[in-house]
């Protein structure tokens, strides 16, 4: 967690462009976070009913930790979005996102409750990571 | 029914042991919440998938309970979740995210 679930209609992103938007929202939540890069799932899928498109070509929808302000969630949507447009060429238009609050007490992950934000170095520690500097 | 939603990386887990996985989780949730799973399985294409920006082996299973669950049984629960998921995939536990969540609010 989070989790980035990337929908789009077939074709619409192509294998080249999928590692780059991952990176890049990899990057964005990180630098808006200040969570380390290990939590952060980015996954593409096509034309998936579960998450509908509706008017869209491509909608992002990232399940991420409780905690976060709005103004975070505003630029992690504004950012996001960027990439998807710059890697794919839709237009701001045709892409879509939105970002859901889950409480880190919901979730396990490493085999253990997810730590809350800002609390991440301990729980990278004890699982042998290090939190990146930020 | 326990809405279920799990999404794997395509090709990692073969159909016998996917549904080996599921009827273990149908049980588990009969045990924990008195009914079966009704799954949503997700596939993520091959290249599809990251993880820290590298190509990602980790699997999701998310279900909704019926009931709001404290911490200190949701804890047990979830390790029970992914300790079947572990057991059945042989994956480890730094690739699966159990998520136990409560019922949306009305």
């Amino acid at each position: 967690m989070p989790l980035y679930m990337c929908n789009s209609a077939k074709g619409t992103i192509d294998d080249a462009a999928k590692p780059k938007i991952a990176a890049d929202i990899t990057r964005i939540h990180c630098d808006v976070t200040g969570a380390p890069p290990q939590f952060v799932h980015a996954f593409f899928v096509e034309d998936s009913p579960a998450q509908p498109l509706g008017d869209k070509s491509a909608m992002l929808f990232g399940s991420i930790r409780s905690g976060r302000t709005d103004a975070q969630k505003a630029q992690i949507i504004e950012e996001m979005q960027a990439s998807i447009q710059t890697h794919t060429g839709l237009s701001r238009d045709e892409i879509g996102m939105i970002t859901a609050d889950v409480p880190a007490s919901w979730v396990l992950e490493g085999g253990e409750i997810m730590p809350e934000p800002g609390e991440e170095a301990e729980w990278l520690a004890k699982h042998g990571h290090h939190a990146p500097a930020e | 029914m326990i809405p279920c939603n799990c999404v794997v990386q395509e090709g990692q887990i073969p159909d016998d042991t996917a549904a080996a996985l599921r009827a273990s989780i149908s049980e588990f949730t009969e045990r924990a919440f008195g009914a079966p799973a009704e799954f949503s399985w997700l596939a993520v294409p091959e290249r599809s998938g990251f993880t820290a920006s590298a190509p990602s082996t980790s699997s999701i299973i998310s279900l909704r309970a019926p009931r709001a669950v404290s911490l200190s049984e949701r804890e047990p629960l979830l390790r029970e979740l992914c300790g079947i998921w572990t057991d059945h995939t042989k994956c480890s536990l730094n690739e699966i995210v159990g998520v136990i969540s409560d019922p949306v609010a009305e």
